[in-house]
């Protein structure tokens, strides 16, 4: 039985090269792992996770579950490619042992089976082998169509590609353009000099007359093999590189391989989680900021840059930091972080002093129920503070305004610029600050200073955001609302919800006050205000656009209120909003019965000038 | 050097020569944070200023220090920022202040 011929050559090399250059890379990459990441991966080696992560890679990396989940065309269309290759490649090694009876068969053997083994009717079960590849190659091919189609509507959509095409991308997409259609035409050019064939390349088989076939028969396996072997080639030098990569990233994954600092790209996990990203663009549609700025900056393209190692510079600024492209990011590539490390790489030159600020001499200490802090933007809010202290008082809970007179940032701005270090020393001193009070419990009204308490400060007690505090308030009986018709839209604020899942306790707060709205975009999915401050460069107008867009969606059904739960957030929507924006805590107080009159007068009045505007 | 005589101070006599160019290191600041020009001046950034009641540190004066091209009194000030925001929330013009201001401290001589 001959099992060679020189066609299969330029496949067999291309092949060989890039298992070559793909052991090159990744042993490079794992070469900047830190010790403690080796000895994780050591150790994780062994363990279910190794076993959960195989499953892992079969539900993302071939059948793209969560793509599917976000985008069921484009989901499909990754499926078909990729789970469908995988069966072609699972049933030829199936369908090359059953023939041989020999598992060690030549790589190329499997692959090109049909010109090798043109007829296979002398075997039994033949029809079901067939059956099922040729159906695995309709799935491909199906696939390819999709991917076809997507690119050429994209262009005569006009729809603005930033994603510069280099060499080896543009090699790779036309050879895997070019595979499939060859593999059909190949395989039925043979069946119709040989007989044989299955549902598919039979049908396509009869149109080709006999003669001209055996002729020719060998020129499309030669093309076959070509772009095989072109696709292999130019895979690790192309986004392509995402598909093995993206499979190794689950396995460092599950083995919890922790990020290093710094912005390394071509060097331990950060290398493989940038070079994971396929590019999907399920990123796009979800930022707030699509279509709004005059350079997309959208993770799609910023991860793309940071790959090429140019252009991130401009892009990694103007990102808000929402963390709504992390929430859905198919392939779990730490966004955020990677945009800290490049912003810490740009500005490094950036140095900062904070040795005048105030520290924790205090003479006398009280104890109290409650440290309450406002932060830098409760300055711009004095309305929200007292509405919070008010409540706390109507509730009989003793509390102390930590800083009412000048106070220190909580250092997650200086984080969201990269400044790291000067963040710390902003958060140490401030720590002290708040535990030179002693007290039951912290709470804050902004979801900013909420966030990096909770998730960096390492406090003794417990944090809560005023949502959670007012809540409990209302539920343990100390604050009494009765419910009224009022239409409430709630705006989840980027830090408070995605940021630190805190979804539940505004919400309740407002629905114990009015009649709360579903929105077309909410709770994960809710767009940011426009002004988080982990954007540096956005320009005003491009802001302003963000903003309307999102006032939109919060006014669609012509709320009474657009409630929120962020001085940031209200300050920002506030300017553009035709109907009254209001913290949370400002509802509840002016919901309290002696106020409520002048409250719904105050609603009045903002529809009226509404109208006159 | 200026002196100090009775709480009021002489400044420094100087002069602007428009045949030097502007460096390249603010040529490149107002490239990189083109808003900066926007800046009227108006002072609402430093007076909602957390730093600036404890330093030195007043925006707007910042900028005119850019424009001036005194390198060091811009290094001196811009470090003591916190990048807090607060300024950027009451500037009227929309003047990218944070973004500024890490730029400027990233100023070196
Ligand atoms: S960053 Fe994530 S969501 Fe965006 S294109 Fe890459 S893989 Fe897709
Ligand atoms: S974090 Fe938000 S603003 Fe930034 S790219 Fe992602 S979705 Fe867009
Ligand atoms: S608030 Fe804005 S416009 Fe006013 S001085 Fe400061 S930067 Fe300039
Ligand atoms: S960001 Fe800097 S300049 Fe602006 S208010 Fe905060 S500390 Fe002051």
């Amino acid at each position: 039985m001959n099992q060679y011929h020189p066609f299969i050559l330029p496949f067999f090399i291309g092949f060989l090269a890039m298992l070559v250059i793909l052991f090159v890379r990744y042993a490079l990459w794992f070469r900047g792992f830190s010790k403690e990441n080796r000895k994780r991966i050591a150790v994780g080696l062994f363990t279910t996770q190794t076993l959960l992560a195989i499953k892992e890679v079969g539900a993302e990396a071939l059948l793209h579950l969560k793509i599917y989940r976000t985008n069921p065309v484009l989901g499909f269309m990754h499926m078909s490619l990729a789970f469908g290759w995988f069966l072609l490649i699972l049933g030829g090694k199936l369908e090359s042992w059953y023939f041989t009876g020999d598992f060690t068969n030549p790589v190329w053997y499997a692959i090109f089976l049909r010109y090798f083994e043109p007829d296979s009717t002398h075997l039994m079960y033949h029809g079901v082998f067939l059956f099922f590849m040729e159906l695995a190659l309709l799935m491909v091919l199906v696939g390819v169509a999709l991917a076809f189609t997507k690119r050429l509507k994209k262009s005569i959509l006009r729809i603005k590609n930033t994603t510069r095409h280099n060499f080896g991308n543009k090699m790779a997409l036309y050879a895997l353009w070019l595979i499939f259609p060859l593999r059909l035409l190949a395989e039925s050019v043979t069946t119709a000099a040989h007989g044989g064939g299955g549902f598919l390349t039979a049908s396509v088989g009869v149109l080709i007359p006999q003669s001209w076939a055996v002729e020719s028969e060998l020129y499309f396996w030669w093309a076959y093999s070509w772009s095989l072997g072109l696709f292999f080639l130019a895979l690790p030098f192309s986004r392509y590189l995402h598909i093995p990569t993206e499979m190794v990233l689950i396995f460092l994954r599950r083995w919890k391989i922790e990020p290093a600092s710094g912005f390394n790209p071509d060097k331990g996990l950060q290398a493989f989680e940038v070079h994971s990203c396929p590019g999907c663009g399920v990123c796009l549609d979800v930022c707030p900021a699509i279509n709004k700025t005059e350079i997309a900056f959208q993770s799609a393209y910023f991860v793309n840059q940071v790959r090429r190692g140019n252009g991130y510079e401009q892009t990694s600024g103007m990102c808000l930091n929402c963390g709504q492209c992390d929430e859905v990011c198919p392939v779990g590539i730490n966004l955020e972080n990677l945009r800290h490390q490049t912003r810490s790489k740009i500005f490094n030159q950036a140095s900062f002093n904070h040795s005048w600020m105030p520290g924790s001499m205090v003479f006398w200490r009280e104890t109290t129920e409650v440290v309450l802090f406002t932060g830098c933007m409760g300055r711009l809010n004095p309305q929200t503070t007292l509405a919070v202290k008010n409540l706390l008082n109507e509730a009989g809970v003793s509390f102390i305004h930590m800083d009412e007179e000048e106070s220190i940032c909580c250092g997650r701005p200086m984080m969201l610029a990269g400044a790291a270090e000067s963040a710390k020393k902003m958060m140490d001193r401030n720590r002290e600050n708040i535990l030179a009070y002693h007290s039951k419990v912290l709470v804050t009204t902004c979801p900013i200073c909420y966030k990096i308490f909770k998730d960096e400060y390492n406090l003794e007690i417990p944090v809560l955001h005023h949502s959670e505090y007012l809540w409990q308030l209302i539920d343990e009986g100390k604050i009494v609302r009765e419910k009224s018709a009022l239409q409430l839209a709630y705006h989840d604020p980027c830090d408070l919800g995605r940021g630190s899942s805190c979804y539940e306790p505004p919400r309740k707060v407002i629905d114990s006050v009015g009649q709360l709205q579903t929105l077309s975009r909410q709770r994960e999915k809710s767009l940011c205000c426009g002004n988080n401050l982990g954007s540096l460069s956005l320009s005003e107008n491009e802001r302003q656009n963000i903003t309307a867009n999102t006032l939109k969606v919060l006014t669609l059904d012509n709320p009474d209120v657009v409630v929120t739960a962020c001085p940031m957030c209200k300050k920002t929507l506030q300017r553009q909003s035709q109907v009254k924006v209001t913290d949370l805590a400002e509802l509840l107080w002016e919901t309290h019965p002696s106020n409520s009159l002048k409250f719904s007068k105050k609603i009045e009045k903002s529809r009226f000038l509404a109208e006159v505007k | 050097m200026a002196g100090t005589k009775f709480g009021f101070f002489d400044a420094n006599v100087r002069s602007i020569n428009l045949d030097v160019e502007t460096p390249e290191t603010i040529e490149g600041v107002l490239h990189r944070e083109p808003s900066l020009l926007k800046c009227i001046g108006c002072g609402n950034c430093a007076a909602m200023c957390t730093a600036g009641h404890f330093t030195d540190l007043r925006f707007y004066r910042l900028n005119l220090y850019l424009k001036r091209g005194l390198v060091n009194e811009i290094r001196k000030e811009a470090q003591n920022c916190m990048l807090c925001g607060k300024c950027q929330l009451t500037c009227p013009r929309g003047v990218n202040i944070r973004h500024a201001i890490l730029l400027m401290s990233s100023i070196r001589p």
